[in-house]
């Protein structure tokens, strides 16, 4: 009988803990329930209760937080507001990858205006703060914005001056901007360099994944028109691209967030590597992280540079919503917390705090925010790119960025075609046999129309 | 035999046994209808509706072509290679499970060999049930990375490949290592089970197997086999039912690819019913008919490995009841 | 398994090698994901990304638990409190319940007998992943969300359980025995509760193990039902961890899985006494 002494053991110590785990204290603020998937929005509500007292003492946020892994947080978030009751979210977020899906899809019928928040003048601050287009743009349901960012997401192309120099005869960002065919809308002077990068024993990307990003936004359709799948001329053509950096030893053949293209940020693959495309957080949250350093002469550290890329495109982002559902009241108090992170321009609003990486002091870290007016008075100088300003370069690069060519299906189809891509590069499939299978792909797990 | 007091058997002759059975029954079936009868017959009845969307509340059943999901689903291409890889992976890392669970238990249960540590491998090999596929899944996702991952290295490193392998491009190599990851997360529980069956053979048989002289090869065919059908037959069974609905692994291992290779029909049902689709009817008909197919296969299972102890016991049932009759008449 | 081929007592040397290095290499194979575990939640996240393999324990142990405790929504405590309540009392409600089933199908002449066997047997082979859409639904409906009850009672009917504990019983339980206790005055619950559940003692510690390691790595179902970050179990909390793609903490993610499947390891070994010994059912002999 020992099993059962264990058994009841465990279970008198299982209510031992639970009788401690009650007896909260009771007050009457106004309950906000916040729903996210990283802790970075509740990490800045809870900012905005800290720094509004007043605001504090009559409501209080409630936080469910909850990873992005396999699907989870939208099955979570969908059924959650589905199930209109007192558990729903009040304010919720999305990121990039599904952000049509809240703000114009399937989901969209949940959202609130801002205007319904008591946000006045949506459209006046909007340009007042200098909000970069293509946030806007995939924030707004039938001309009504309900959804925006506090990142910007631009992209850039983020370099090596060591590699620069050796290969380009210097590192100027103007100079290489111009030699790589910034602003071109073609890959022709960017493989021209990959060309001479592979002559003297350098890889001009990582893997292909760096690639995709900018080939994915530039195209002029997204994924699905009128319920129809549709490959877009330049989607298709990154099967062509991609075999020629596989076959010209271009890459290093890594993928993007594996071991060998972390690597490749300190020179530990088998080839030097170039430049990764990417926003600014890619710099301050992998890059930086993985140049095996910390100071400049450490590692790949100070031997960055950023400068405009031949496509523009953008990366990530999240974005912001309220509940329909919600009282007026709460609506309300949510208006004021969302404005203070998407919309006010001021020193004292979030986006100045986050650009200047003042906003959390333990670790300062610089990134690009949404308003352009807030980063025409940051200092975007950092060291870890030989003492540029970052900002020169992204915010030109937002206004480059499209977000009219995404569907709610990209997360899905990009990756069913990469898929494909990989397999037609590795030879193991002719080219019009991997798009062959990424029809029937999409046709068998869709309602899309294939042709 | 004793024989019950006059006083005893007046008592026992007022109670009908057969009520126990139900009583006994009760809590499970109360659970069962609330929990997932209900939820099971919903999805069934899904199959034949246009219900379509997130929160979708109000849905008809179809009109015209009732059967048009079941028809969708079964004219899917998709679908039927999901099917395939299902099979191929589930046999790939079956046959070696039961042979390895089976060898294992023929060492740790005979009374005869000298092997020491039995006790600290039988506790090793089922550690990696504890730990959550998932992670397993990540781990060995990690250790075929191209261009640099351990393995790779390794193969390198001794010249075994002259340039590193991209392994997760490669079909038959990825339903390979999903293989192996289930064979590895789940050849010790079988391995507990089968022991555990083991155990519950009455020792009297091994004993009269020893004094006859058998040795540990004989005993194990010719005794601890045949003995242990009931407990192979649930192996066998619920690993089918399992393997047929393998989803996390491949899930997490590589989100089915490359190229749908290690798509299985689990994680295309899920695709289907979440993943942004929410196509619940068509997902719903693709479990009934998965449903059926599992259903058929067990039926084979249960065809071949006939219950004759369920015969036996009945005979032992009726044989008892006859002696309470003629002792006492009590009712069963 | 050409053991006892050439000596009667004793195992000849062929099949004590064969055996040793067979049983040696699975135990490496077997270990090997608990190691990598372990070292890699002593190592930085940096250093994880890098190199994922490593069988060189880092200097970052410290850091990754401060900064497990720096999460606000991590408390290892709490997490580890609520999976403790769901699993163990799903564990007790799913061995007990289903050793009384199938006591139920084994020792009585009931009429529904057989056809409740046989829809036991079916619905253990209906799939898990799409019937979960009607079961959510359905607690929403019944608003037990956020209530572990929704997590907790469905395991009284395990079908797979019940299948096992079934056929364990078959051959274990002989029916003389229960008419001798009845004879002896015994009711059918006492016989229960006092004669078959100390028999059934090996093919319970099994199915106990088996039922709360898969309830307590359970990460589906609670992910969907559970709303309030008071309640998250422990691997809800690791899987926030993850949370951000962009800049996961892979040395503390490694540490948090590592401190979920610590409780189950304490679990199975306080149980695996009564696997290993092997309690041979004293009962059988009359």
């Amino acid at each position: 009988m020992k099993m059962k002494k264990v058994l009841c053991g465990l279970a008198a110590m299982t209510m031992l803990f639970t009788s401690t785990a009650c007896g909260k204290e009771k007050d009457d603020k106004v309950t906000i329930n916040l729903m996210a998937f990283t802790e970075e929005v509740p990490g800045m509500v809870q900012k905005y209760l800290d720094t509004h007292p007043d605001f504090a003492k009559k409501y209080k946020v409630k936080t469910t937080v909850k990873a992005t892994d396999n699907g989870a947080y939208q099955d979570a978030l969908d059924l959650a507001l589905a199930n209109n009751n007192s558990d729903s979210p009040d304010m919720y977020c999305a990121e990039a990858a599904f952000i049509l899906k809240y703000s114009q899809g399937d989901l969209s019928k949940y959202a609130a205006t801002y205007e319904e928040l008591g946000i006045e003048d949506v459209e006046g601050k909007i340009k007042d703060a200098e909000i970069a287009q293509y946030s806007v743009d995939l924030g707004t349901r039938d001309g009504k914005v309900v959804a925006l960012g506090y990142q910007a997401t631009g992209g850039a192309f983020i370099y090596r001056r060591s590699l620069a120099k050796d290969v380009l005869g210097t590192d100027d960002p103007a100079t290489v901007a111009e030699a790589i065919g910034a602003g071109t809308n073609s890959w022709d002077k960017f493989f021209d360099v990959a060309e001479d990068m592979s002559g003297k024993g350098y890889a001009m990307l990582s893997g292909d994944g760096d690639l995709w990003h900018a080939v994915e936004n530039s195209s002029s359709q997204g994924w699905v028109v009128d319920n129809k799948l549709t490959i877009d001329p330049k989607r298709e053509n990154f099967l062509d691209l991609s075999k020629e950096l596989y076959d010209n030893g271009y890459i290093n053949g890594t993928t993007d967030w594996q071991e060998g293209w972390f690597n490749d940020m300190k020179d530990a693959g088998p080839k030097k590597v170039f430049g990764f495309f990417g926003p600014a957080w890619l710099i301050n949250y992998t890059i930086a992280k993985n140049c095996d350093g910390t100071a400049v002469g450490e590692g790949t550290y100070g031997d960055w540079a950023v400068c405009p890329p031949p496509v523009g495109f953008f990366w990530g982002g999240t974005w912001l919503l309220a509940n329909k559902d919600a009282s007026d009241e709460k609506k309300k108090a949510i208006g004021e917390i969302i404005e203070w992170i998407t919309l006010d321009a001021t020193k004292d609003g979030l986006q100045y705090m986050w650009a200047n990486g003042t906003y959390d002091p333990e670790a300062p870290t610089k990134d690009c925010v949404a308003s352009a007016k807030v980063m025409a008075m940051s200092d975007g100088k950092l060291d870890f790119l030989g003492g540029q300003n970052m900002f020169d370069v992204f915010v030109p690069a937002n206004e480059y960025a499209n977000g009219k060519n995404l569907t709610q299906y990209d997360e899905k189809f990009n990756k069913a075609f990469r898929d494909q891509v990989t397999q037609y590069v590795e030879g193991k499939k002719s080219r019009s046999e991997a798009i062959e299978e990424f029809k029937k792909s999409v046709k068998s797990t869709t309602k899309v129309e294939v042709d | 035999m004793t024989v019950g007091t006059p006083n005893s058997s007046k008592r026992l002759k007022r109670i009908s046994y057969a009520k126990y059975g139900y009583l006994f029954s009760l809590p499970f079936i109360l659970a069962y209808l609330i929990f997932s009868l209900y939820p099971t017959i919903y999805t069934a009845i899904l199959g034949f509706t246009d219900c379509e969307g997130i929160g979708n509340t109000d849905w008809n059943i179809l009109e015209g072509d009732v059967f048009a999901n079941f028809k969708w689903v079964l004219q899917n291409e998709l679908f039927k290679k999901t099917i395939k890889n299902t099979i191929v992976i589930w046999i790939l890392n079956f046959i070696p499970q039961i042979t390895m669970a089976l060898i294992l238990t023929a060492w740790f249960t005979s009374r005869r060999n000298e092997l020491k540590g039995k006790g600290a491998f039988k506790v090793i090999f089922y550690m990696p049930n504890i730990i959550t596929a998932a992670s397993v899944a990540m781990l060995f996702f990690t250790l075929f990375q191209y261009p640099a991952g351990p393995v790779n290295d390794l193969l390198t490193r001794f010249n075994i490949l002259d340039k590193p392998y991209n392994f997760h491009a490669d079909t038959t190599a990825s339903q390979l290592v999903v293989a192996f990851i289930q064979f590895l997360t789940w050849y010790g529980n079988t391995m507990i089970v089968l022991i555990s069956g083991v155990l519950g053979i009455s020792p009297d048989i091994f004993e009269a197997a020893d004094i006859d002289g058998a040795n540990g090869v004989q005993t194990f065919f010719k005794i601890t086999i045949p003995n242990l059908k009931t407990v192979l037959l649930y192996t066998l069974v619920t690993s089918l039912v399992g393997g047929l609905n393998m989803f996390d692994i491949p899930q997490l291992y590589n989100q089915g690819g490359p190229d749908n290779s290690t798509r299985t029909s689990s994680v295309f049902i899920r695709d289907l019913a979440f993943s942004n689709e929410f196509l619940y009817n068509r997902a719903a008909a693709a479990s009934m008919i998965i449903f059926l197919i599992i259903a058929a296969c067990s039926a084979v299972l249960f065809y071949i490995m006939r219950d004759k102890d369920e015969a036996m016991r009945k005979k032992e049932i009726k044989a008892a009841k006859k002696a309470s009759k003629l002792r006492g008449g009590m009712e069963w | 398994m050409v053991k006892n081929k050439y000596s009667k007592r004793g195992s000849s040397p062929l099949f004590l090698t064969v055996a040793y290095i067979t049983c040696i290499i699975l135990a490496i194979i077997s270990l090997f994901p608990f190691v990598i575990l372990i070292i890699n939640s002593t190592r930085t996240s940096v250093e994880v990304q890098q190199n994922p393999v490593s069988l060189i324990p880092g200097t970052n142990l410290f850091k990754n638990l401060e900064f497990l405790d720096g999460k606000n929504n991590f408390d290892p405590l709490k997490g580890f409190t609520n999976s403790l309540i769901i699993s163990v009392s799903s564990t007790i409600l799913t061995i007990y319940f289903s050793t009384m089933t199938a006591f139920a199908l084994v020792a009585y002449d009931w009429r529904l007998r057989k056809p409740f066997f046989t829809f036991i047997m079916a619905v253990l082979m209906i799939p898990a992943q799409v019937t979960g859409i009607g079961f959510f639904q359905f607690m929403y409906k019944i608003g037990l969300t956020n209530n572990y009850l929704a997590l907790i009672l469905p395991a009284i009917a395990a079908p797979t359980v019940v299948f096992f504990m079934r056929q364990y019983m078959i051959p274990a339980l002989p029916m003389d025995i229960l008419h001798s206790a009845r004879i002896d005055g015994a009711g059918e619950f006492r016989i229960f509760n006092q004669i078959v559940l100390p028999m059934m003692k090996p093919a319970m510690a099994t199915q106990a193990i088996f039922a709360f390691v898969t309830s307590w790595n359970n990460l589906f179902m609670p992910m969907i039902l559970i709303n309030d970050p008071e309640k998250n179990t422990m691997p809800m909390m690791v899987s926030l961890l993850r949370g951000d793609i962009y800049k996961t903490e892979f040395g503390a993610v490694y540490l948090g899985l590592f401190l979920t499947v610590l409780p189950v390891l304490v679990v199975y070994f306080l149980l695996s006494k009564h696997i290993i010994a092997g309690v041979a059912l004293g009962g059988v002999k009359e």
